[in-house]
């Protein structure tokens, strides 16, 4: 881990993982406030009149009247997982392969720094930031909760679902990482790295619009975020999903490195 | 101090370098030339451990270039082909950071170079021209006082003022020992500076020579004109070696017998007399070629 880069990363690309960090913020804030057990009640029945498919597609077909639910689908529907997604892509392939692209790279390796200790230093950068979004967004909707309705949130089965879809934006943004670090332009970076995660992501929608295509939810890992299952309580459920996306994670990241430190760089 | 041995790289477009060998000696200012798409860069890749050889090794001071290239890089001064910096940074913040990464504290040398090289570090790096780029990479390359350096075409873009002041920079850095190796497809650049001088085509070496034993087979000409075709005829007879360049012009090669000359132009009326410089380049394709088969 190098700081010096680490602040050079921070400082050009602070206003980017602000923004989308405020993008769902925003979310957040209108989703408690706009909360009270009546509304929440009407707007269900506004979203009954809505076609079918619509409101599945976007995650919003199972608001419920408590307050986890509501929240929980309203949020982890859709917004927290595609904000994630595009900050991840965005800093995934600025952080190497933009470098390695403009020829920047060159620079970096002629410092005494070795590629592992650049590699790892961008890939800090990318989940302390991917960090970030999750924890500010969290740390608002607990307190704006509990500051408007003390106890109404289940703060742990929040927190739990909360865990389970920031571990799935980190495997995800392993995807684009590793792709940032595989390809030596831009273009192919971008190809691949938005590619997979916009695949996996419509997948999912599709999944739950269609009932013949249901089974593409196999086929994505945001259906890992099952907000049904991890909010009745299945502790088992939460537990070994989390294991495996760390797992899959430590290899994405693993797998970066190893081929950012062998390949050839065309600098 | 630098050695490539049987280095080879073959890229998919079928360019690239094949099998080339040569060491640069401590203290000495190497000259790398050649054409654009020769290899150069290609070497200076390897040199510099970004990239992996298909075969052969580059090292350092004994150090393999790829294994260890971190533990080479506070010794050696980059420049690289290529100006790329990260462009939201101003000159300063990029010449700031490079010493952070380098975590060298010696602010004197860089505050000189600025100086010296006239540059105005202030503006966003995106915003300059391509001569004051030049100049940052040139800076960055020296600011920490390395004892190699490897330097891509350090002369473009540069006024011809400016291109002096960077040569009585390596001149002075030569004086210091150091050891410089210098790319470049412009010949007079090289013999300027430079101890010795390969020139690479198409991936292969075709020649190594010192500049100095260039120097001594350079031939002197002078162009002659006559008053009259006639005597031109004559002169042409004499044991002089001449070219004809018009009816009443011609071109003399001597090799140091200047009393020859001037004795045998005294019989005629001359109108003009002028001397030309033949570059080494011409010696250098006149000894190995014009193709680099040797002659």
């Amino acid at each position: 881990m190098n700081m010096t880069l680490f602040k050079a990363s921070l400082k050009s690309h602070w206003k980017f993982v602000l923004g989308v960090t405020l993008f769902i913020l925003m979310f957040v804030v209108i989703a408690i406030s706009m909360y009270d057990p009546e509304s929440a009640e009407r707007m269900k029945q506004m979203f009954e009149m809505m076609p079918d498919g619509f409101m599945k597609a976007f995650g919003f077909d199972e608001l419920g009247s408590e307050l986890t639910s509501y929240l929980s689908n309203y949020l982890h529907g859709y917004i927290m997982l595609i904000s994630p997604l595009i900050g991840s892509i965005v800093l995934a392939n600025s952080l190497i392969a933009k470098h390695v692209d403009t020829g920047n790279m060159a620079y970096l390796l002629s410092t005494p720094n070795s590629r592992i200790k650049i590699v790892v230093t961008q890939m800090m950068f990318l989940l302390t930031s991917m960090t970030f979004m999750f924890a500010i967004n969290i740390g608002v909707a607990l307190i704006m909760s509990e500051a408007s309705y003390t106890g109404l949130l289940d703060i742990s089965a929040f927190l739990q679902l909360n865990l389970v879809a920031f571990l799935v934006a980190i495997v995800v943004s392993g995807i684009s990482f590793l792709a940032s670090c595989i390809f030596n332009d831009t273009k192919r970076s971008l190809t691949v790295g938005v590619g997979i995660p916009v695949l996996l992501f419509v997948a999912k929608m599709i999944s739950e619009i269609s009932d013949k295509l249901e089974n593409l939810k196999y086929a994505s890992i945001y259906t890992v975020i099952d907000i049904q299952k991890i909010l009745e309580g299945d502790p088992t459920y939460v537990v070994v999903s989390s294991i495996i996306l760390v797992g899959v994670s430590v290899l994405l990241f693993a797998a970066s490195i190893i081929i950012f430190n062998r390949k050839n760089l065309v600098i | 101090m630098i050695e490539v041995s049987n280095l080879t790289q073959t890229y998919r477009s079928g360019k690239g370098v094949f099998d080339l060998n040569f060491t640069i000696k401590e203290g000495e200012v190497f000259g790398y030339l050649g054409p654009n798409g020769a290899g150069k860069t290609t070497t200076i890749r390897n040199l510099l451990g970004f990239t992996n050889a298909d075969k052969g090794t580059c090292t350092i001071k004994g150090i393999d270039c790829r294994k260890d290239a971190a533990k080479l890089q506070n010794m050696i001064g980059f420049l690289p082909g290529e100006m790329a910096f990260l462009p939201s940074m101003t000159g300063m913040q990029f010449l700031k950071f490079m010493s952070d990464m380098r975590k060298t504290k010696n602010k004197k040398r860089r505050d000189e170079l600025i100086e010296l090289f006239e540059l105005d570090p202030s503006p966003k790096i995106k915003k300059m021209s391509k001569g004051m780029k030049q100049k940052l990479g040139i800076i960055t390359a020296f600011m920490h006082d390395p004892e190699i350096y490897i330097l891509d075409e350090p002369t473009s873009g540069l006024d011809p003022l400016m291109q002096n002041v960077f040569m009585d920079l390596i001149e002075q850095e030569h004086a210091n020992g150091k050891t410089i190796m210098m790319s470049s497809h412009i010949f007079e650049e090289v013999q300027k500076s430079c101890d010795r001088a390969c020139i690479i085509r198409e991936g292969k070496i075709v020649a190594t020579e010192e500049i100095k034993s260039l120097e001594v087979m350079k031939q002197k000409a002078y162009v002659v004109t006559f008053e009259s075709q006639d005597g031109m005829k004559k002169f042409l007879q004499s044991k002089l070696q001449t070219e004809t360049i018009a009816s009443n012009k011609a071109r003399i090669f001597i090799d140091g017998d200047y009393t020859a000359m001037f004795k045998e132009l005294a019989k005629y009326n001359i109108k003009g007399f002028e001397s030309q410089q033949q570059s080494i380049e011409d010696v250098f394709m006149k000894y190995y070629g014009k193709d680099g088969e040797g002659a």
